[in-house]
């Protein structure tokens, strides 16, 4: 669903009806009325990911081609929200109750999820590195006839991107200390020795921080979620609803990507932020929170976190399955094993096409989000600024 | 390779051929001045001969001995040099005949797998081993590769060294603050340090390599390539060379900020980070540059995997750059960050043709994009923040009448202000260009006149007429809360004398033209005229009533000025008129009235004023009306004896 088209229409729609009725005094209706729309469009949006996050064809919940369609579902919502927000608004209204002390507060949210943009698209190179040694590995496997040349190099491969895989969830000390269990065994002599591990942990380094020292995902994720209240009683309709609901989406989202790509970070990350049940456009985020929640604690209890992008996992489940097979290589191969072997050889093969294919664009639709986010701050500010021109500094 | 593949199919009856054929390749091999592209081919060939040899003799049972011999023999020295610790392409111990024996045996081994490859169409229990025991050797030559350009890479990179790698900490700045109080005259010296700093005239690519190892890492590239190791190369060459990038923004003293925290700076240490971002701007732009050279010059044969690392290697670095960018944008407009701003516009402006050419392939795309947007963001955010400026001084409101009537400090702020804007004339005239061409009321007004400068009509000398014009109608207002209504035309006079002042002197002038310094002169004429005339003409009636022949005497009259000049000093030394020549002709042509007229009253009534009403002689006025605007107030002895 291509953003901008949704976008336009909606807009024109808005702003023809609100021409009509500006001169009214039933102003007010019309902006419930809006404000029903924009909450069906959100729970529809919602649902439909829902149902495309039970997809089992390797396209379904936190995988690249789900994590594009929540970042479109988020640019329409922007972009309805926006609309509501400001289109046929009186400027000073922003600077009244109840809209002066939430949209400052929904601009610190959103300034945290601009670094957040940032630390998972530079994270993005990272799950970049880890298709690049996968598909060294599929080289390698791919060849026929199949010796211990290719099964080294293979090894080799898999054995740096287990380091990564780890290295990524390392700004927790001890996990990086700790030897991989795998493989480790029995690797050939240049790379067993602790020093040789430390050496080739360190090459990847430079990559894992990105942001400044001490800026922490995880901090951001609980810094937007801290103050986010639903809006009650007299507020629970127009303006505060759609500064909560935008909110909300903002963070879920900012949410989802850190707990899929290993950004700086991610420790002590939430793994659920409060959503009143009783709303009816939050049951799909709801139930998707839920389900990611429940992935990352899963995650968590085997000590394996390199991001739950479904890729990445279905990389690391395969190199597992792959190192075992070249541990135990022996050349001749027997033939059933290697039928087995290019099965899994095939499939770790189309992740990393899926890969190729899907982390660049998604790492420009994380930009495309940002610079959106920046914009429409732009756009706030500057109204706030034509309101706000009488009030000068008096010398 | 596919020139030998046409020959591998021998028949029985040319066993013999190519016997002779080996025989001939021996003999030429054993020639010990070959050149190596000759040797390597030799031994190829050699290769491929014995394994055609094999594939004929197979059937009668002698099997693969030769082939296997000659994997023996690479076999041993790649082993060899496998448990030396020491590498290969270390420099302190670079052997090019070691190394080339290496790369040799690495050809052999190739070739070997080649010519046993296309044997393996039926499967043969030897010939695969044999195959295993290549491919595994190559893998470990692979390996050993890998390593080597590790470390050649680490050990022979250079840094880039700008001239001018110093970096002075802070420069001097126009300060706006509320109290206005940090206002002085720019020093010349930000000018000096604005060309200075700019671009370098030397625009030579660096080594960020010795060039030494060039041609060995182009060896290894070839091997590697040559073998589909294409991907551990560039996995290789890509991290150690986006390490050194990421040490040289250490060495640049780039920090990295997140945008919640550049939105949360202090201006004083914001101004520092971006003075350090525009010099890491220029800088960098030309570091890639060096980097793109050292990838065309490993990675040029190997088409679109050159232009592939480098962005790989450049785009983590340059997003850094981008969102700092970014984020200064995202600030709010204070007058104050102009300058900086400006800075930051034009050294991506500057750049963006190179980083065009930089990123011209389709992998840079997205940098590029990048790139232009940051220009955007900049422009966008510098011109609002130039606009604002015009607000700001509209707004600027004063509750108390400013001591003295001397220069504001608006005034002071605004001229030094506008006067600094003039080295960004271009930059300016180009934001202010769009905005005229969406604002239904635009400053510019049409040219008219010939002759005049075309500077004077650009759109930033517009805007500098219409600022000014903001500025005095905003001292007018100020000049409205002196009580006293002379007061009002020494202060006007006092700024506006300012601002021609400072047009005058410099580039400003040809910004404003003769025609407003004209008009400002005599704007500023006619207060001190207005002045006088309101000061002293009401002092002077009083001789001019001493002199009527009705009931006022002389004495009388004298008496009156002489009170009504006591007051006039009382209240005038206080004041203020900074500009010792401004005061100078102030006070002389007081004096040419005032004395004149005071001189020929004594001389017509000397005889009919009565000597105690002489308090002051006209020598005396003269030096009285010299501590007139000093600025500090005083009060005539004599009169206080009475």
């Amino acid at each position: 669903m291509p953003a901008t088209d949704n976008q336009g229409s909606f807009l024109n729609r808005i702003s023809i009806r609100r021409n009509q009725v500006v001169s009214m005094d039933g102003n007010h209706e019309q902006e419930l009325e809006d404000l029903e729309l924009f909450q069906k469009h959100v729970a529809d949006r919602f649902a439909d990911l829902l149902s495309q996050s039970e997809d089992t064809l390797g396209d379904g919940l936190l995988s690249i081609s789900w994590l594009r369609k929540l970042l479109d579902v988020f640019l329409c919502c922007e972009a309805e929200y926006k609309a509501i927000l400001l289109l046929g608004r009186d400027p000073s209204q922003i600077s009244k109750p109840p809209l002066d002390k939430l949209v400052p507060e929904f601009h610190d949210r959103v300034v945290k999820a601009l670094d957040v943009c940032n630390a998972v698209s530079h994270a993005v190179e990272t799950v970049r590195n880890y298709q690049k040694l996968a598909e060294i590995a599929v080289t390698a496997l791919e060849q026929r006839p199949i010796g211990d040349g290719q099964v080294r190099r293979a090894k080799k491969a898999l054995n740096s991107l287990m380091i990564l895989l780890e290295e990524k969830e390392g700004s927790n000390h001890k996990s990086t200390e700790r030897a991989w269990s795998f493989g480790r065994r029995s690797t050939n002599a240049t790379t067993s020795s602790s020093k040789d591990r430390a050496t080739s942990a360190s090459q990847f380094r430079s990559l894992s921080w990105s942001m400044s020292r001490g800026w922490s995902a995880a901090k951001q994720i609980q810094a937007m979620s801290s103050n986010l209240v639903a809006p009650r009683g007299g507020e629970s309709s127009s303006p505060a609803l759609p500064v909560y609901i935008m909110s909300t989406i903002t963070v879920f989202v900012m949410w989802a990507l850190v707990a899929a790509i290993p950004c700086q970070e991610r420790n002590g990350l939430l793994t659920h932020f409060p959503v009143p049940k009783q709303l009816g456009w939050a049951q799909s985020i709801i139930a998707l929170q839920e389900k990611i929640g429940e992935e990352w604690k899963k995650k968590k209890e085997k000590n394996r976190l390199a991001g739950l992008l479904e890729e990445t996992q279905r990389i690391e489940k395969l190199g597992v399955s792959l190192i075992v097979f070249a541990d135990s290589f022996q050349f001749p191969p027997e033939a059933d094993r290697l039928e087995e072997v290019a099965v899994q050889v095939a499939e770790l093969g189309e992740t990393c096409k899926k890969m190729e294919e899907g982390l660049v664009p998604l790492q420009q639709q994380i930009r495309e989000v940002f610079h959106r986010i920046v914009r429409s701050r732009t756009e706030v500010l500057d109204l706030l600024d034509q309101g706000g021109k009488v009030t000068a500094p008096v010398m | 390779m596919s020139d030998f593949s046409s020959v591998l199919s021998p028949r029985e009856g040319e066993i013999h051929v190519i016997a002779a054929a080996q025989h001939i390749v021996k003999a030429l091999e054993a020639n010990k001045n070959l050149d190596d592209d000759l040797r390597k081919i030799l031994s190829q060939l050699d290769s491929h001969l014995s394994a055609m040899t094999v594939l004929t003799t197979e059937s009668r049972g002698t099997g693969f001995r030769e082939v296997e011999e000659q994997l023996k023999y690479a076999e041993e020295k790649i082993r060899g040099w496998e448990s030396n610790q020491s590498l290969l392409w270390d420099s302190d111990e670079f052997d090019p005949l070691e190394v080339s024996e290496f790369l040799k045996a690495i050809d052999e081994i190739q070739a070997l797998i080649e010519g046993l490859r296309s044997l393996s169409v039926n499967g043969n229990g030897k010939q695969k081993e044999l195959l295993n025991r290549a491919d595994s050797i190559l893998q470990m030559a692979m390996s050993r590769l890998e390593k080597e350009i590790i470390h050649i890479l680490v050990k022979h990179k250079q840094f880039f060294q700008p001239k001018n790698m110093s970096f002075r900490s802070c420069v001097l700045d126009v300060l706006y603050d509320e109290s206005f109080v940090s206002v002085e005259d720019i020093p010349s010296e930000e000018a000096l340090q604005r060309n200075s700093s700019g671009k370098e005239s030397d625009e030579y690519n660096f080594d960020l390599v010795r060039p030494q190892v060039i041609p060995h890492l182009k060896s290894i590239a070839n091997v590697m390539f040559g073998v589909n190791y294409d991907q551990e190369f560039c996995q290789a060459f890509i991290r150690v060379r986006r390490d050194a990038l990421e040490e040289y923004l250490v060495i640049l003293k780039v920090e990295k900020f997140s945008i919640e925290d550049v939105l949360k700076m202090e201006w004083s240490s914001l101004n520092y980070e971006i003075q350090k971002w525009v010099r890491a701007m220029n800088i960098i732009i030309r570091y890639l540059a060096s980097e793109k050279q050292l990838c065309d010059q490993i990675l040029g044969d190997y088409g679109f995997v050159n232009p592939l690392c480098f962005v790989e290697i450049s785009k983590g670095f340059l997003a850094h750059l981008l969102n700092f960018g970014e984020a200064i944008a995202m600030g709010t407009h204070e007058p104050e960050k102009l300058f900086r701003l400006l800075d930051m516009y034009e050294v991506v402006a500057d750049n963006l043709l190179d980083i065009d050419a930089l990123f011209s392939e389709e992998a840079g795309t997205a940098v590029r994009f990048e790139f232009h947007e940051l220009l955007r963001s900049l422009g966008d955010f510098g011109r609002a923040t130039f606009l604002k400026f015009g607000n700001a001084i509209a707004t600027n409101a004063s509750t108390r009448p400013f001591l003295g009537g001397g220069i504001h400090p608006l005034t002071k702020y605004v001229m030094n202000y506008i006067k600094t804007l003039t080295m960004y004339c271009n930059t300016l005239n180009v934001l202010l260009k769009d905005q005229e061409a969406a604002d239904p009321n635009p400053v510019v007004e049409p040219v008219n006149g010939q002759g005049v400068s075309s500077i004077t009509h650009c759109q930033m000398a517009c805007h500098f007429r219409s600022i000014t014009a903001t500025l005095e109608s905003n001292l007018d207002s100020k000049s409205k809360l002196y009580k006293d209504g002379v007061l009002q035309h020494i202060f006007l006079m006092n700024n506006l004398h300012y601002m021609v002042r400072k047009v005058k002197s410099g580039e400003l002038r040809l910004f404003f033209g003769d025609e407003w310094i004209k008009e400002h002169i005599v704007k500023y004429k006619q207060h001190a005229m207005s002045y006088e005339r309101a000061t002293w003409n009401s002092v002077l009636s009083f001789l001019k009533d001493g002199d009527g022949p009705g009931l006022c005497s002389a004495s009388k009259a004298i008496r009156g000025f002489t009170i009504a000049f006591e007051e006039v000093y009382k209240n005038q030394t206080g004041w203020s008129i900074p500009d010792p020549e401004l005061r100078e002709d102030l006070q002389i042509s007081t004096s040419q009235k005032v004395i004149h007229a005071y001189r020929s009253f004594m001389g017509r009534k000397s005889s009919s004023i009565s000597e105690k009403y002489i308090r002051h002689s006209p020598d005396d006025l003269q030096n009285y009306i010299l501590d007139l605007f000093n600025g500090s107030p005083r009060i005539l002895q004599s009169s206080r004896k009475k």
